[in-house]
């Protein structure tokens, strides 16, 4: 018998949970932003889960979904380059890595 | 669940992989040294590729080892080095705190994944039956090219930029 498709969505979706939960806690930049790639990993679970379930079937939309998840993947990368390139230069001119000590803005 | 769904070897190398995954984020979460975070991280996303092998999409399982736990990981690791992070004992003070000062937080995150579990559970899929088609990579390829042109050109302009905009934010700082 074949997994059901509810296992693989829950995992999903508590993968994003978790990525939720952690992405708000923590105050250091560079956790926050491992736990947004984790958040959008579970999405990406998604999407491949439900490729396979209901457009696998079809030849003509079977390769959509893994197109869409590499492009989901190249945003998740370039995110990650430009912010830990963000969290390197606040850390080198104002020597902080915790999101509530930066308050240059605050009035 | 019937027993059928319990012997097969799919489900129990889901069940496996899918512990892998949670724990290990988890730990990311309660860990207080952070080079261990990322290691947990690497962790995660290597469970998650052998859960899409799966699903079926080794493309995707390939790209996942690739990019996620090869070159986010040691971007990650490379800027905890380079940024020398002396929080370590301020974080493991933190994590104490985590539970007290935070409850609100845990709650968004558990309705959230509790909802869309519910909603998964009412919205009564179908299953999905039919003849599965291998997705090949030369079937990607040929998409990629031809229907998803623009985007994919958009996506690699999209890394150009990203690529230069961090060369300039982290090289402006080291003429002066």
């Amino acid at each position: 018998m074949e997994l059901p498709i509810y296992y693989p969505l829950g995992l999903g979706a508590l993968l994003f949970g978790l990525g939720l939960w952690g992405a708000l806690t923590q105050k250091n930049a560079v956790r926050i932003l491992m736990f947004i790639e984790i958040m959008l990993n579970g999405v990406n679970l998604n999407l491949i889960t439900f490729s396979r379930y209901y457009w696998q079937t079809n030849p003509e939309t079977a390769a959509r979904a893994p197109i869409l998840t590499l492009f989901v993947m190249t945003v998740a990368a370039a995110e990650a380059s430009v912010g830990l390139a963000i969290i390197l230069s606040m850390v080198r001119n104002r020597g902080v890595v915790e999101v509530d000590k930066a308050t240059l803005l605050k009035g | 669940m019937t027993t059928d769904l319990l012997m097969s070897g799919q489900f129990w190398t889901f069940i496996i992989l899918a512990v892998v995954t949670l724990v290990s984020t988890y730990r990311m979460v309660t860990t207080p040294l952070i080079t261990h975070a990322a290691l947990f991280m690497a962790l995660s996303f290597t469970a998650v590729a052998g859960i899409f092998l799966l699903m079926q999409a080794e493309f995707i399982a390939a790209i996942q080892v690739l990019v996620y736990a090869g070159a986010i990981t040691t971007m990650i690791i490379f800027a905890i080095m380079l940024s020398g992070l002396r929080d370590i004992k301020q974080q493991q003070k933190e994590r104490v705190k985590l539970w007290r000062s935070n409850p609100a937080v845990l709650v968004v995150g558990a309705v959230f994944a509790a909802f869309m579990l519910y909603l998964y559970y009412a919205a009564n899929l179908p299953a999905g039956g039919g003849e599965r088609q291998v997705i090949t990579v030369r079937a990607i390829g040929t998409d990629l090219f031809t229907t998803y042109v623009i985007p994919f050109e958009i996506a690699s302009v999209l890394l150009l930029i990203a690529m230069i905009g961090a060369i300039i934010l982290t090289a402006k700082e080291a003429e002066s």
